[in-house]
């Protein structure tokens, strides 16, 4: 019993971070219509930004996400209004194909940088854990759980409260009429890109600690983003949350019941089903 | 889906004539080709030119002609070479026999993704085909008593092909693998050549251009979706199955993996999608441009302009690293060709021809 506790607790813990890349995933679809290829490969840069902070600069990856988050923004605006903005009215497979070259020049040109050696960010804590009625807790994981958890709520307040949360969910649900209105779509579009971005390149330097750094792992969680956002419910804010945490358990359940090497395929075995059966995702309006 | 129908016209009546000539003299050069030349590197380019052409043409007969843009084809590719190494290996079945049980296991792959992936549309398409892909991929690394997992598969010998006791080649050389990889080049255009001038290539067509419109007419679209994957698949695997023999080593991430999918994708779209000529094109691109930078010819070159010295910091790190990023050059072509040439390069350079046509008459 402890086993499935542990195994529950660490799976909702991992899970939070994945809600992260899944909400900035389904930012980006929400308003533009647009899959982005390149998500886990942002996410990847933030994870060598927040490399370079600890390893030159000496900042603790959880601080340094006060740096990283701006960074990051600015860096998804550009994407966006050089790149994505040009093909907004493209055929959607060659809107994914764009974000998968994106991608593919990004994990490249890191991979010049710092080539594809395996790096290890170890702090202090990396390794430690505390206990709590007999279950133990990574101490990184558990940080970063609860930043996630105020980033998220800090980003409910930005979309429900604010003026630009809510034109940025005007523009998601009617692009045109959000238009008509007098909202500045492209503009909403550059936020919103640049909002997702940045949520990535956070869970990047979130997850730091705790995985390596190469510059291939983007693809392994843009994939993931994916199942999340699907199983959600795409353009649904609170079913990526959902969907995270779901993945996050199914993934630490799968690899103590079944085993570590399997457990990937839990998840993409769980995708399909959802495409099967739900293909609207959990929480999500049906955009087939 | 919906404002294609305006692009990928296939109207060049000027060349018509000419065109039977012209591909007759191209394969008589090819098939002389190891003759006149005999090293081994530029057979091993070509080889690798043929490999990528075949990889297109089966992709495009499924993405091109009937719309349906797989990301997973790496799940036939690896199922022909997968199949093709393990009988040669375990069970000493000789791989022009394992050719045929890898097209058989590509087709049940191919019937599963389609009876999964083909109800949806779109991006949940190309999401889906990606997941049956990695499910392969790592089902691969885990059934490590069938495949060996991680650590693939190295064929340690071939054995010689004989035509009734008589000895045709024993594969010491690369001009036999020439040889089928021009075959099979054929093979796939023929093929490709076939669908787009027989009714089921219009039925594909119409189902790209407009599935609803398609449906209402009376054409069955999962069951053309299906044919059209099948081909494709058969091809695949076909190109699957001679890669490992070819390269005589398979692990799962080079045969299985997500980029090889994308490699796959990105011939056609570099070239021209649903066109016989743009999976050639997009070869004719890519293959150099990733060689030159894998044989470090591009760093050479920057030494030879004389801005970066060779032992400079700044020229080792080139010369170390620009041979592991070679697959830069697939990004950057990527994002140039759908931002500037939305028809691929082959469509690109006939907007410029009829342009140029329309100016002078």
């Amino acid at each position: 019993m402890i086993v499935f506790f542990q195994s529950l607790l660490s799976g909702v813990l991992i899970g939070g971070v994945y809600a992260l890349i899944g909400i900035g995933l389904t930012i980006i679809f929400g308003v533009m219509r647009i899959i982005n290829f390149a998500h886990g490969d942002i996410m990847m840069i933030g994870m060598y930004l927040t490399y370079n902070l600890f390893a030159m600069a000496g900042i603790d990856p959880f601080l340094s996400i006060a740096i990283t988050i701006p960074i990051m923004f600015v860096f998804g605006a550009l994407l966006q209004k050089l790149f994505i903005n040009r093909v907004l009215n493209a055929l959607p497979q060659n809107q994914i194909l764009l974000t998968i070259g994106l991608g593919l020049i990004m994990s490249n040109t890191m991979m010049l940088i710092y080539t594809s050696d395996y790096k290890i960010l170890s702090t202090s804590y990396s390794s430690s854990s505390v206990k709590l009625f007999g279950i133990s807790i990574s101490e990184p994981l558990a940080i970063s759980f609860v930043i996630t958890a105020a980033i998220t709520a800090l980003l409910y307040w930005f979309f429900l409260k604010t003026d630009t949360g809510q034109a940025i969910r005007a523009t998601a649900q009617d692009r045109e009429a959000a238009q008509l209105m007098g909202i500045n779509v492209k503009r909403m579009s550059i936020i919103a890109f640049g909002l997702g971005a940045a949520l990535a390149g956070t869970a990047g330097a979130l997850i730091s600690p705790t995985y390596y750094i190469f510059p291939q792992i983007g693809s392994i969680f843009t994939l993931k983003a994916f199942v999340i956002t699907v199983l959600g419910g795409m353009g649904s804010i609170l079913g990526a949350t959902l969907g995270g945490v779901i993945i996050g358990v199914a993934e630490s359940m799968g690899a103590v019941y079944i085993s570590s090497g399997w457990k990937d395929v839990v998840v993409f075995v769980l995708f399909l089903l959802v495409l099967l059966f739900k293909p609207a995702g959990l929480l999500g309006k049906s955009r087939m | 889906m919906k404002d294609t129908s305006a692009k990928n016209v296939h109207g060049k009546a000027g060349f018509k004539s000419a065109e039977p000539i012209v591909t007759l003299l191209v394969l008589a050069g090819l098939a002389l080709f190891p003759t006149l030349v005999s090293s081994p590197y530029s057979l091993h380019l070509m080889i690798l030119l043929f490999l990528s052409i075949i990889m297109g043409q089966s992709w495009n007969i499924v993405g091109g002609y009937a719309g349906q843009y797989s990301v997973g084809h790496a799940a036939y590719f690896g199922a022909g070479a997968y199949t093709t190494m393990l009988l040669m290996q375990q069970w000493k079945i000789a791989p022009w026999y394992g050719v045929w049980a890898g097209m058989a296991v590509a087709v049940v792959v191919a019937l599963v993704v389609g009876s999964i992936c083909f109800r949806l549309r779109g991006p949940y398409f190309v999401l889906a085909s990606i997941a049956v892909a990695e499910i392969l991929r790592l089902s691969t690394m885990n059934l490590k008593d069938l495949t060996n997992g991680a650590e693939g598969i190295l064929a340690t010998e071939i054995p010689p092909l004989t035509i009734a006791g008589k000895v045709i080649t024993d594969f010491s050389t690369k001009v036999p693998f020439y040889y089928i990889g021009l075959g099979l080049v054929v093979l796939t255009i023929v093929v490709t050549f076939l669908v787009q001038h027989s009714k089921l290539g219009y039925y594909f067509q119409a189902i790209r251009e407009d599935q609803d419109a398609a449906h209402s007419l009376g054409i069955n679209l999962t069951f053309h979706k299906n044919i059209a994957l099948i081909v494709s698949a058969l091809l695949t695997s076909l190109a699957g199955s001679f890669y490992a023999i070819y390269i005589g080593f398979i692990d799962p991430p080079t045969v299985l993996g997500l980029d090889i999918s994308v490699q796959i994708v990105l011939i056609c779209i570099i070239g021209g999608i649903g066109t016989i000529y743009g999976p050639v094109v997009g070869s004719l691109v890519l293959v150099p441009l990733s060689e030159a930078l894998r044989s470090n010819i591009i760093a050479e070159a920057i030494f030879a302009t004389g801005a970066v010295s060779p032992t400079s910091g700044v020229g080792v790190f080139l010369k170390e690293n620009l041979a592991h990023a070679h697959a830069l050059i697939y990004g950057v072509l990527v994002v140039v060709v759908i931002l500037f040439m939305p028809d691929g390069v082959l469509g690109f350079v006939r907007k410029l021809t009829t342009k140029r046509k329309g100016e002078r008459s």
